[in-house]
């Protein structure tokens, strides 16, 4: 090797050392404040590898897909009414982010990340305890139904709200995923925002995910296209009270 | 290989050292091992109430040094613990304990592995058995339950608690008692019977007994065992989750459980492993007939009160030990600077692991509040929807369970109060167990060791 590409090199490696707390804490904070975290731009598709229509969603399903990383499963709603805008919310540390509102035409299309803010339940394969309960639903987590619930410990999330708790133990809301939906209506995940619990899950669930995924391949990013399907397919069993 | 005298002498000689070594110590930080930083937070106890606040501190406020002190080297937890008494499949003491180093490296909280001997409310210290004294700024304590055979049992001297206590274990107190009831278990042939008396009053998990009742049938039926488990209750059927639990015994062990609804136990004689009774006809029976029955495994669940870490602390407490409450928070009454969570509150509140975890969250918010010359509305977010979920499992093949929510919210008398609903799953059949229950109950469990451990 060269003087000169060594030098390159460690100009690299300088560089990204002064960028690597903010990606550490996964934390990279928008001008106004809020937690706000890009990932890779990923097109929502079906299983067959078309893509997802956002005028096509059934409304009220629980669509499961994984992001921002390989094991970190995400739910999309299309809602039966727009959400509510510019709202204000509070991480457990205190920090305040804001939900823009919902994706599409009506602002109804949101996605939330699946892993429950209180104790990290999330849909897993055999079962799930986690998902968006319809309007024409009833939970015990909270007097009205629309609301994500999480069963194991009752913990609900308003998702017109953003994903702030209106139910049981958590102590913040659920991360936002991010859409964008384009002209020819297909749907994009862009970014995450508010806060996320993507490192303590890797690290209470890293057997689980070593049997599924390989040992580093749960925190992998997905890159590309994220395959979308119902979570009554995605899991075997789902229970919800 | 033989040993002469030169080396028994310097093993003798090894050993006097390291005996004398940690009193020596003890001796030399007697002033102040651990200094107070104006940000410094100790807790007693680490169980869940103790566990879930030091995270919580260190993860809504790094700049805060918390320090826990436990008397026990292990965790075990103690919910679910029925379904390893019971035989369940896939259980295993594994699932049950945690390091508490882990989550103390990981938040960056001090763990100190010794007993608490003195509390100093005026110099704000703890005095502790191995670790010198340690200074705070705030005080939690989060220590937990005793038994309390004296008040049951006046007429026993101490020997004769000793005695008792070790041979019929009650094992709300998770760890050896747990271990010495698997192992007693293993004993139960055909004709044997576990007798199941659950504590009067107030008292650690109140539906534990009777998911007791259910697994331990469980454990019977599964290995083919004819024996029988009795139930000498005080409670004349109306116990928590009550309609639930009878609705299970009678669908599913019908043949191995025997409720008695309105006995009082009178002596235990654990050399012949007689115990006995007077049983009463009704509430309002006043003579009632004594019985003595033959047992193999007496789980005696005695009288609770309150750790004894409230009273050394000179905090106002009840009766019974628990600690008196600052109206809605989780201060004490007595000492700004103290807080009590789990167990040892007087609020009206299901004495759950969940609810230790949900106050342990409530008192981080008041102390991070406190720290920070703040003020926290102990009423914020009340009435709390499910704050507190407990699940209980009653049958084992297949794998069933039911589940009580409750509401906690500002009662007229001052303190929190819980309301419990205790619904049928969708999944029931009309019936009040489930299997999605009893997968929500595994969930819980996981749930509740990762917010302490994770």
């Amino acid at each position: 090797m060269e003087r000169r590409n060594f030098l390159k090199l460690s100009g690299t490696s300088a560089a990204a050392i002064a960028i690597a707390p903010s990606l550490i804490t996964k934390r990279l904070y928008a001008e106004d404040g809020s937690l706000f975290q890009t990932f890779e731009k990923v097109q929502l598709n079906d299983a067959e590898g078309n893509p997802l229509k956002a005028s096509k969603l059934v409304k009220e399903e629980n669509y499961v897909f994984m992001y921002p990383h390989a094991a970190t499963p995400a739910i999309l709603v299309d809602l039966p009414e727009p959400t509510g805008k510019d709202i204000k919310l509070k991480a457990e540390d205190g920090t305040e982010y804001i939900f823009k509102g919902g994706a599409g035409e009506k602002g109804t299309v949101v996605a939330f990340s699946a892993i429950c803010a209180h104790q990290l339940t999330h849909p897993q394969k055999a079962m799930s305890m986690f998902q968006y309960v319809p309007t024409t639903g009833k939970t015990l987590a909270y007097e009205k139904p629309g609301v994500f619930v999480c069963s194991s410990h009752l913990a609900a999330y308003d998702p017109k709200q953003g994903g702030k708790v209106v139910g049981g133990p958590a102590n913040q809301g659920l991360a936002q995923i991010v859409l964008e939906i384009d002209k020819e209506d297909n749907i994009w995940a862009v970014a995450v925002l508010g806060p996320d619990k993507f490192q303590e899950f890797f690290d209470a669930f890293k057997s689980e995910h070593k049997a599924e995924f390989g040992r580093r391949g749960a925190k992998k990013l997905v890159k590309t296209e994220a395959k979308v399907q119902t979570l009554k397919n995605f899991s075997a069993e789902i229970i919800q009270a | 290989m033989a040993m002469g005298r030169r080396d028994t002498f310097k093993l003798a000689g090894v050993a006097a050292a390291a005996a004398v070594m940690p009193s020596m110590a003890t001796a030399s930080e007697k002033k102040v091992a651990k200094k107070a930083t104006g940000k410094s937070v100790v807790i007693i106890g680490a169980g869940f109430g103790g566990l879930t606040i030091a995270k919580a501190l260190k993860k809504s406020d790094k700049s805060i040094d918390v320090t826990v002190i436990e008397k026990r080297s292990m965790h075990m937890a103690c919910p679910l613990s029925n379904g390893l008494l019971g035989g369940l499949d896939n259980m295993s003491l594994s699932m049950f304990v945690g390091d508490y180093s882990q989550p103390a490296t990981k938040y960056g909280y001090s763990f100190v592995n010794s007993e608490v001997t003195s509390i100093d409310r005026k110099a704000k210290k703890v005095t502790t058995s191995t670790a010198g004294d340690i200074a705070y700024d705030i005080l939690v304590l989060s220590p937990g339950i005793a038994y309390d055979y004296e008040k049951q049992f006046p007429k026993w001297d101490a020997a004769k608690i000793a005695h008792v206590a070790q041979s019929c274990p009650a094992a709300l107190m998770p760890g050896n008692e747990h271990i010495a009831l698997l192992r007693q278990l293993e004993n139960m042939d055909d004709g044997n019977v576990y007798i199941v008396p659950p504590a009067k009053g107030k008292y650690r998990c109140p539906p534990a007994p009777y998911e007791r009742t259910a697994m331990i049938a469980n454990y019977l039926k599964k290995e083919g065992i004819k024996g029988k488990v009795i139930v000498l209750d005080t409670r004349g059927g109306k116990f928590a989750k009550g309609k639930a639990f009878q609705e299970s015994w009678k669908d599913l062990f019908a043949d191995y459980i025997e409720y008695k609804g309105f006995t009082e136990v009178t002596d235990v004689d654990p050399v012949a492993k007689t115990i006995t009774y007077t049983e009463f006809k009704d509430a309002d029976d006043e003579k009632g007939v004594s019985k003595t029955e033959k047992y193999e495994v007496c789980n005696l669940i005695p009288i609770n009160k309150c750790s004894p870490v409230i009273a050394m602390a000179g905090i106002e407490h009840n009766g019974a030990g628990y600690a008196m409450m600052d109206g809605y928070s989780f201060r004490s009454k007595t000492d700004k600077n103290i807080y009590v969570i789990g167990d040892a509150v007087t609020h009206k509140i299901p004495p759950s692991g969940q609810t230790a975890i949900w106050g342990a969250h409530r008192a981080a918010g008041q102390i991070v509040a406190q720290l920070n010359g703040k003020v926290d509305d102990p009423k914020k977010g009340l009435p709390a929807k499910a704050a507190n979920v407990c699940f209980s499992m009653v049958g084992g093949k297949p794998e069933e369970a039911i589940m009580v929510t409750h509401t906690f919210s500002a009662d007229k008398s001052g303190v929190l109060k819980g309301k419990g609903n205790v619904p049928k799953p969708k999944d029931g059949n009309g019936k009040f167990r489930s299997k999605g229950t009893a997968k929500a109950t595994r969930e819980w469990f996981g749930g509740v060791m990762r917010e302490m451990f994770a």
